[in-house]
């Protein structure tokens, strides 16, 4: 069964929201397992990862060669220039900059 | 009481400041890559104000927008929020005493910025020997940072919408990068350990391998994977040096 757009964000909301307001009702004054909240952790990591390599990399099965270089290294600069800076925004800034010129370049 | 509510709330705004300092930036870059996939301004404003998720909305943007199958866009969805569960829970015992419905309506505002404000600045009153236990004033403290957080959040997106109509073409190798580019700078300032670095570059480089086998389930198969096998390393890890 498919859904619009609309409807899929209204899903979306929903499920967002109840894992938001569940432990408000379920687990007050709970705590989760060490080990259980690491992986949550690991997983949402992992996904940001997948998700920034799939946009950069890939469009669809096809992975874009020609213009994998240039996104790669503004890329690293990107993760370089945060972690000097402790700034995502830098970072990012940076990237975007040095993606610009790599591809007026090109 | 409802003044004290009241300055509790400045409280929390003020606190608040810098988030939405960051917000600024990345809630207008979202609305100029949800522009970019071609989702409508009532389709960005409703899944901002709905979702509030910034790497949920994120996650589900590409399939979303190429109108892929239902259910791998909510499962994405559903995993990228599944963190908001332990927020959430940590925030809970601070909000004794308070009734079932307002704590239902301002969780909707639980994001990981407006979770870790809030959550430092119980702890940090708990260990004052004077600072009241007081629920509502917690709630109060919280909307303060949550509710402001949100709407800037939303606005951004907004105002982000407005900027992509405005920008040239040739311009798509930016806007493809804007979002990445932000979240590898939120990943490495907030990474530690050696676990974590590991589990990222795995990711990252199997993810191409698993979006070209399937590009719908792929990246999200080896990403639980790479992100099990290293939380079982460590944990193997952390056993056997307990052992000895």
């Amino acid at each position: 069964m498919e859904f619009s757009r609309i409807q899929i964000i209204l899903i979306m909301g929903l499920m967002a929201f109840a894992v938001r307001a569940l432990p408000q009702i379920l687990f007050v004054g709970g705590k989760f397992p060490e080990a259980l909240d690491r992986w949550l952790r690991y997983v949402s990591y992992a996904l940001i990862c997948s998700i920034i390599s799939i946009t950069l990399f890939m469009v669809g099965a096809r992975f874009e060669a020609d213009a994998a270089p240039r996104r790669g290294l503004a890329l690293a600069l990107a993760i370089f220039i945060a972690h000097r800076t402790k700034s995502a925004v830098t970072g990012m800034i940076a990237g975007v900059l040095l993606v610009l010129i790599l591809s007026w370049l090109h | 009481m409802v003044m004290f509510f009241a300055v509790r709330f400045r409280q929390g705004m003020k606190a608040a400041i810098p988030i939405w300092i960051a917000f600024i930036p990345s809630s207008i870059a979202w609305g100029i890559a949800a522009q970019n996939h071609g989702l409508s301004l009532d389709e960005v404003v409703l899944m901002s104000a709905w979702v509030y998720s910034g790497p949920g909305q994120f996650a589900v943007l590409g399939p979303l927008a190429e109108s892929k199958s239902t259910l791998q866009v909510l499962i994405a969805g559903f995993l990228m929020n599944l963190r908001f569960l332990p927020m959430s829970t940590a925030l809970a015992p601070f909000f004794r005493g308070v009734k079932r419905v307002p704590l239902l309506l301002s969780s909707h505002v639980i994001s990981a910025s407006s979770f870790i404000v809030p959550y430092l600045q119980f702890q940090k009153e708990k260990e004052m020997a004077s600072a009241p236990d007081d629920g509502y004033g917690n709630l109060a403290f919280f909307l303060g940072v949550g509710v402001t957080s949100f709407l800037v959040w939303v606005t951004g997106t907004a105002a982000g919408f407005g900027v992509a109509l405005g920008f040239p073409p040739g311009f798509e190798e930016v806007l493809r990068f804007i979002l990445p580019g932000y979240f590898a700078g939120l990943l490495v300032v907030e990474v530690k350990g050696w676990a974590m670095p590991l589990i990222c570059l795995g990711s990252l480089t199997a993810a191409v391998a698993g979006a070209w086998i399937s590009p719908g389930w792929g990246w999200l198969a080896t990403a639980i994977f790479v992100a099990t096998l290293g939380w079982g390393v460590e944990e193997w890890n952390s056993r056997a040096s307990k052992s000895f």
